[in-house]
């Protein structure tokens, strides 16, 4: 690749411009050196990129807080150390000629929120000097409670970032920073641990979330980096934003903690089905020729499938260090078990992080190594919905012994008992993952400032999936096995220089970062599938003879590498500048468009102290930020690009005479295929009032993404399939965010203390084109749901936003919809019930609209954090606004037909108010306003400081999810990032008690 | 100073440049691709099969993954049952109960352009034409060539060239019978996103006609040819049928091409009524040497949920035995419209296979099984009452062309003035008659041989076949004229517009391709 060499010569070569500009010298006359250490007058750590000023002679301090000043002329001479978000200080030294002098300097931090560093992806930069929208939530803001991944710990802490979790443990959770910017692709952020980007999805987690392998209590901080400027060094990978994860280190000075807890969860909510007299008048009302498949007994199936769920989690860490290392070594275990009976999540983790700075601390060294068996019980499938749906008028057990001791209905189209699916299907993953790194830094002997950083990371998965299921499940069904054990490895290396010093002016600053990446990828997908097993005594453990067996194996390959710069420059700390730029070139994007490149440039407006507290007294902060900048997405499958061949199977042959002969398809591609690419514009203003007792950010932005790939309809005839997956669409998203952090009480150690933080977002997502040609009419349907086979219930449709519901317009009649024959042809059908809203005298689907979505309009967070004397008490309340759910539970099961067939099965409450007869699935009935309010978390701490206990011991309780308000009928308002309620996951109040004590 | 940067950045790219590897070209490792899959000579016979399979199964792992088409379920993409469901629930033969999207309205005839079984027909048609394109182009002479072909293998794939070329004149039939003008595209036409235009009716007409006449030498004849593929007398029917209804397709009549074809098939070596009328639709049915051309089905080797596996499955429920007919359990879905009980006054007449126990004749609730009678003419066990090899997917195949049909073409040709004699006709009418009764007692006259009758009689014979909405457009009575239980939405049925004759072309499909007019009506 000539070009991208030249590309990155010529960063190199702009770096060595800036280098040699920045660099005269004029030495005259005899000088000293003054050397010294900066640190911050409170915290006592040592301050990066402090800017010294000597005359006209500067230096910067390194991350130890060291700085030499060199040349400096002979005589009294004034030390300043200039370095945003802290009170420029002064030191007066007297210097002979040829001597060196030390200085060691305190500075005073101006407010704590603006002299915090924050990683923004190779390497870190002061708050207040931040070009972009960028929100960082360190350790002590985290979520608490039963938290098993790390999402989980800022949920509704940031603006602008909606986290839809689940009630299982440890079960997957889908993040949306500023809406989504994919429909095809994946719309999950890009996570970067300790500088290693993961992979997630693919399939290679056996377990429920892939990123349960790191241990949110190795956490120190988690940063989010949300607009284009921000997340542009990370190139094709940053579209949906990017989520920083710091874990802990050591410092000074060796301490042990421990912290551990046990919680209790149970069932907040169930769906609304009939009741065993409901159901049996339902039956001898509305199908009385089914009378006599009612059985005698009372069962309530959906209390069988829940347990109370204890929960148990033990994390211990050793930290340490002297002047030149550090370590920290920790150790976690959790236990938690699911609300429905056989889910169950157990976790072994371990973390070892090492620095160590040697060469006069001109070399560091540092690695982090991180890994996990995560063991993951699942509830068999169909044991929410068989719950929901079968007869409650049906026994658990059948006196005949038959289907191993469980009643079941004859009939394959009836839902099979849930408790005969609990007792005797298993279904269990373990995930081994581990991810890690070493890192040099080194700061180049030979030219000041500049330094040179090696990373070398891996990221490795082994996992295995079992699921089984005996034959004795059900009459005439086949025993079954199945594993799948998919291994995956990610050797990553980055290269990078950072060269970083004043120039110019007083409190001119320029930092300039280049480098290089590459990682790649291998993914082993091998499973095999036995079924018709002759006997079910080995379960899970073997395979007897079976009927068919089916082995598979993939392996997939990826590769991305990279050439990325950016450069900071700020001026007097009021005028910033931001560019970066990331070149990609990856496997995945096909031969003409192999290499892309992804710029952005920033500014940011620092207002004087003075001016803004003549306008506004209590004003003591203002900084306005604009950016633009192009990202990529590239979370789509691996060799889209290649037409190749699918062979067929055994059990898709064509029969010619009397043999049979495999077959071989080729595929439709697009041999062009691309990333898709999003540009993003971003204006806000970072505030502060009363000292900055008051701080935030206001931002407006707007997103477009172009290239959007789907998998659109051709035109009949010109590819080898009707869909081809190419790119074809935009869509926009443009929202506004707003964040506040006050300081509401401030009353010393024995007074009460008081801390909000409040977010507000809004978000609205509109798909513009779908095809190139088409008139903006397409509608392509999407959004599975149950009942019926292959139905779908949203829309994807130019003008609307993503994953509309596409239904019916119900008629109603006093706020409920209809059921009867309203045109006299003595049948109830679509023409009755709807609007014929295309006006053609005939209601087909053809006259279902986009109708509401699934994401909401506005999120809001508020979080409170309060102490007084040795108590602390912290709340977390999450709102969701305007988003919308398609009650499938209600859809599926609310309608009397339900009730003939082979098996009566149980209504959904719904029906006693619609009076449907048949299925009315795609009625706007069933689109609910899923708005809400949840107290997600409540933590009550007391701090022990008795003489006999290690000082620090907390003990603390949580509730997580203590109420929820909402007008949603069914079973959560969160569920799922699609807004489609079908059988989810019950949601889970919890209760933690536990202990952290240091030693 | 300079000196030292020079030499700091040279250090730099040079460490650069070691490490940093930039070829990220990364080709599959666990597929084959165009490239390499026709180094091995086997492969022209392998995507042949597919061809064939196409009409059989929905993708490459059974019964369902790595669909052909997308945008609907996969077990419902299948082409038989696709083309079924379109062929008969309209008509007066069949009923569905189920509440899928948009199956509702095939029952009803209240289609609209966004329905997912009329577009995935659509897709279907098109896949198996792209399908042969992509293998004339891969098997051209020139490529063959340049592949440094064997003689040997030069002659298979001339035959293959010839099977494939009527699998996309069966499919063309079935697309101007089902959509009218719709694009024409040939191997000549290279993949790429230039959209086609729309042909006329007559174009289409013309070019599978062309295409039948071009072929027809280079097939096996039925005497020789392996079962499931394509003999020169497969070929020949189409063209009958394609004859038969060129009035409908052209506005012209060709009733005597029609006959000539018809007679060619009757006369063709290999191919004779099968004794048994039942064992046509049983497992054993690819014993049958009445069966022209079938979609051959194996409970083992060719999975899908269409087919027979669909007709079958969904044709049982109710207080029907499900073991009886060789499966794992009924789906509760097919019955028969009211009028076609009716239309066998003959009690011994042994084509009347319905299943009355617990079943009403009349339908008030579509969606309810036990509505109306249940006729489980397909079954999955032989004509010794050998279950078939697998409850779940069907070893019986489906008969696309048979002998009986082509009977009835003759007769049909003749009375309308396509020539031939009435005695012959009246010989082949009664022959089917004298099956079905087991005597002559059935039997009619030359009086009673009328095109009304005509219109029964192959109801009688070839119900759920998959003729029904072919033939009553042909006889005039499948939209404005005739009238049948829920025809239009209403229980007592209704006459619906004439345009309903044509399905619209798909929604999607007018998107994507600008050049193509809607059907009128839509």
């Amino acid at each position: 690749m000539v070009v991208t060499r030249k590309i990155f010569f010529w960063m190199i070569a702009a770096t060595g411009i800036l280098l040699t500009t920045s660099s005269r010298v004029s030495a005259q006359g005899p000088t000293g050196s003054i050397s010294g250490t900066v640190v911050d007058s409170a915290s006592r750590q040592p301050l990066n990129g402090v800017t010294i000023v000597v005359g006209d002679r500067r230096a910067r301090t390194l991350g130890n807080g060291s700085y030499t000043v060199t040349g400096v002329p002979a005589g009294e001479r004034t030390v300043r150390a200039l370095l945003i978000g802290y009170r420029s200080t002064t030191r007066t030294v007297t210097l002979g000629a040829g001597a060196s002098a030390r200085v060691d300097i305190e500075m005073p931090a101006q407010a704590v929120a603006l002299s915090e560093m924050v990683v923004t992806g190779y390497g870190q930069q002061r708050a207040a000097s931040l070009t972009g929208s960028v929100q960082t939530i360190s350790e002590e803001e985290f979520n608490t409670g039963r938290i098993v991944s790390p999402e989980q710990l800022i949920a509704g802490k940031v603006a602008g970032v909606q986290i839809v979790d689940t009630g299982e443990p440890g079960g997957g959770i889908s993040i949306r920073i500023r809406g989504g910017s994919s429909v095809t692709s994946s719309n999950e952020p890009l996570f970067v641990v300790d500088g290693v980007p993961l992979t997630i999805g693919g399939g290679l987690s056996s377990g429920r979330n892939p990123l349960n392998f790191l241990n949110p209590s190795d956490i120190e901080n988690i940063t989010v980096l949300k607009d284009a400027s921000a997340t542009a060094i990370f190139g094709s990978r940053g579209a949906n934003g990017v989520v920083l994860i710091e874990t802990k280190r050591g410092g000074t000075g060796s301490h042990l903690t421990y912290t551990g807890s046990v919680s209790a969860s149970d069932v907040v909510k169930t769906a609304d089905m009939l009741t065993v007299d409901e159901f049996r008048q339902a039956v001898n009302a509305k199908a009385a020729g089914q009378a006599a498949k009612l059985g005698t007994a009372s069962t309530d199936w959906a209390d069988l499938i829940q347990q109370s769920a204890i929960g148990q989690e033990h994390n211990v860490a050793f930290a340490g260090g002297t002047g030149s290392n550090r370590y920290r070594v920790s150790l976690g275990y959790l236990d938690h078990k699911g609300i429905i009976e056989a889910s169950k999540t157990r976790r072994l983790s371990g973390a070892i992080n090492y620095d160590q700075n040697l060469f006069n601390d001109r070399f560091s060294f540092r690695a982090n190594i991180k890994g996990s068996r995560s063991d993951d019980q699942f509830t068999p499938g169909g044991v929410v919905g068989s719950a929901y749906a079968f007869a409650p008028t049906q026994p658990v057990l059948d006196a005949t012994g038959a289907n191993a001791g469980y009643y079941q209905w004859a009939s394959n189209l009836a839902p099979t008992n849930p408790v005969a699916l609990l007792n005797l299907n298993t279904d269990k993953g373990r995930t081994y993952r581990s991810v890690g790194d070493v890192e040099g830094k080194y700061v180049l002997p030979f030219v000041d400032d500049l330094t040179t950083t090696l990373r070398l990371g891996y990221d490795i998965v082994s996992a295995e999936r079992e699921i089984f299921s005996p034959s004795t499940i059900r009459p005439g069904a086949l025993a079954r096995v199945e594993r799948r054990n998919p291994s995956f490895s990610s050797p990553l290396l980055d290269l990078f220089f950072n060269y970083a010093r004043p120039v110019g002016g007083e409190r001119s600053n320029i930092d300039v970062t280049a480098g290089y990446s590459w990682q790649e990828t291998r993914t082993d997908h091998s499973s095999y599938v036995a079924t018709g097993l002759s006997f079910d005594v080995l379960g899970p453990n073997g395979v007897p003879a079976a009927d068919k067996t089916e082995t598979f194996l993939t392996i997939e390959e990826s590769k991305l590498a990279s050439f990325f710069g950016r450069m900071n420059y700020s001026l007097n700390d009021q005028y910033f500048v931001t560019l970066a730029v990331r070149r990609d070139g990856s496997s995945r994007f096909g031969e003409d468009h192999q290499w892309g490149t992804f710029p952005s440039a920033a500014v940011a407006w620092r207002i004087p102290d003075n001016s803004i507290t003549n306008a506004i007294p209590s004003l003591s902060e203002l900084k306005l930020r604009a950016s633009w900048g192009k990202n990529g997405n590239q979370e789509f499958g691996n060799y889209k690009a290649y037409s190749d061949y699918v062979i067929g199977d055994a059990a898709t042959q064509a029969q010619f005479g009397n043999t049979f002969v495999t077959t071989i398809r080729p595929n439709a591609a697009d041999r062009g295929i691309k990333w898709e690419e999003t540009s993003s514009t971003n204006v806000g203003f970072d505030y502060g009032f009363i000292n900055n007792r008051i701080n935030g950010s206001l931002d407006y932005y707007y997103k477009k993404t172009n290239d959007l790939i789907f998998n659109v309809p051709v035109a009949a005839g010109t590819n080898l399939s009707n869909f081809v997956t190419t790119n074809i669409g935009s869509l926009k998203n443009q929202g506004v965010e707003f964040t506040m952090n006050a300081q509401v009480l401030q009353r010393g150690a024995n007074g009460i203390n008081w801390n909000t933080s409040w977010n507000a977002s809004t978000n609205t997502n509109k798909l513009i084109r779908v095809n190139s040609v088409g008139s903006g009419d397409e509608k392509i349907q999407v959004g599975g749901i149950s009942g019926g086979v292959g139905t779908t219930i949203q829309v994807l449709q130019p003008g609307q936003a993503i994953n509309s519901f596409f239904v019916y317009r119900h008629k109603r009649e006093n706020g409920l919809p209809i059921f009867k024959d309203m045109n006299g042809d003595n049948t109830i059908n679509e023409n009755d019930l709807y609007e014929d809203v295309n006006g053609d005298g005939n209601v087909n689907q053809d006259d279902r609209v986009a109708f509401h979505s699934p994401a909401p309009k506005w999120i809001l967070g508020h979080t409170s954090y309060a102490t007084w004397r040795n108590l602390d008490l912290g709340f977390t309340l999450r709102a969701n606004i305007g988003n919308y759910v398609y009650n499938n539970v209600a859809s599926s099961q609310g309608f009397y037909n339900a009730l003939n067939g082979d098996a009566p099965s149980n209504l959904h409450s719904s029906v006693l108010e619609t009076n449907f007869a048949t299925p009315q699935y795609f009625s706007d009935y069933y689109v609910e306003d899923a708005s809400f309010l949840r107290l997600d978390n409540l933590t009550l701490g007391y701090t022990l400081d008795g003489t006999r206990l290690p000082k620090g011991t907390r003990i603390f309780g949580t509730a997580q999810n203590l109420f929820t308000i909402t007008k949603y009928s069914g079973v959560d308002p969160l569920a799922g990032v699609n807004g489609i309620d079908n059988n989810i996951y019950p949601r889970a109040r919890t209760f933690t008690a536990g202990v952290t004590v240091g030693f | 100073m300079t000196y030292k940067i020079i030499r700091a950045v040279s250090v730099a790219a040079l460490l650069a440049a070691g490490l940093g590897c930039t070829d990220v070209t990364t080709a599959p490792k666990s597929t084959v691709t165009g490239a390499n899959v026709f180094n091995d000579p086997s492969s022209y016979r392998a995507f042949l099969a597919k061809i064939y399979s196409g009409l059989a199964v929905t993708g490459q792992q059974g019964p369902a993954g790595k669909a052909d088409i997308q945008g609907i379920d996969e077990g419902f993409s299948q082409y038989v049952r696709l083309l079924w469901q379109m062929q008969e629930l309209p008509t007066d033969e069949a009923v569905i109960a189920w509440n899928d999207t948009g199956v509702q309205e095939l029952n009803t005839q209240i289609w609209g352009t966004s329905n997912q079984f009329l577009q995935a027909m659509y897709y279907r048609i098109f896949f198996q034409v792209a399908m042969v394109n992509e293998f004339l182009r891969e098997s051209s002479d020139a490529k063959l060539a340049e592949r440094g072909a064997t003689d040997a293998l030069k002659a298979q794939v001339a035959t293959y060239r010839a099977e494939a070329r009527f699998l996309r004149a069966l499919s063309y039939w079935h697309g101007v019978d089902l959509f009218g003008a719709i694009p024409l595209v040939t191997e000549d036409d290279p993949i790429g996103s230039t959209p086609p235009q729309q042909a006329s009716r007559t174009d289409v007409f013309n070019y599978i006609e062309s295409e039948l006449k071009a072929i027809q030498g280079q097939l096996p004849s039925a005497a020789t040819v392996e079962y499931g593929r394509a003999s020169s007398t497969a070929a020949t029917m189409l063209l009958a049928k394609l004859y038969m209804n060129s009035a409908v397709y052209t506005g012209t009549a060709r009733y005597g091409d029609a006959r000539t074809a018809v007679e060619a098939v009757i006369g063709s070596a290999g191919v004779s009524l099968d004794p048994n009328y039942r064992r046509l639709f049983l497992a054993d049915n690819h014993l049958s040497r009445e069966i022209i051309f079938a979609v051959p089905q194996d409970g083992k080797k060719t999975q899908s949920y269409g087919g027979t596996t669909f007709i079958i499955h969904a044709s049982v429920g109710g207080n029907m035995n499900a073991a009886a007919f060789g499966i794992d359990g009924g789906w509760w879905g097919l019955r028969v419209k009211p009028e076609l009980p009716v239309l066998f006054t003959g009690a011994a007449d042994q084509r009347a296979t319905f299943f009355t126990n617990g079943q009403t004749l009349a339908i008030n609730s579509l969606t309810n099984f036990q509505e109306g009678y249940a006729a489980p003419k397909f079954q999955n066990v032989t004509s010794a009452g050998v279950p078939g090899s697998d409850a779940g997917f069907m070893d019986t195949d489906y008969p696309m062309f048979r002998l009986g049909d082509a009977y009835l073409m003759y007769a049909e040709a003749f009375l309308r003035n396509g020539g031939g004699t009435q005695a012959q006709a009246l010989a082949y009418v009664n022959a089917l008659r004298t099956r079905a009764y087991g005597n002559t007692a059935g039997n009619i006259t030359g009086a009673q041989l009328t095109l009304a009758f005509l219109k029964d009689e192959r109801s009688r014979e070839l119900y759920w076949e998959g003729h029904r909405r072919t033939d009553l457009i042909r006889f005039g009575q499948f939209t404005d004229q005739g009238l049948w239980a829920w025809k239009g939405g209403l229980k007592a049925g209704k006459v619906t517009e004439s345009f309903r004759n044509l399905y619209p072309l798909p929604a999607s499909e007018l998107l994507a391709n600008p050049n193509l007019t809607q059907n009128t009506g839509y």
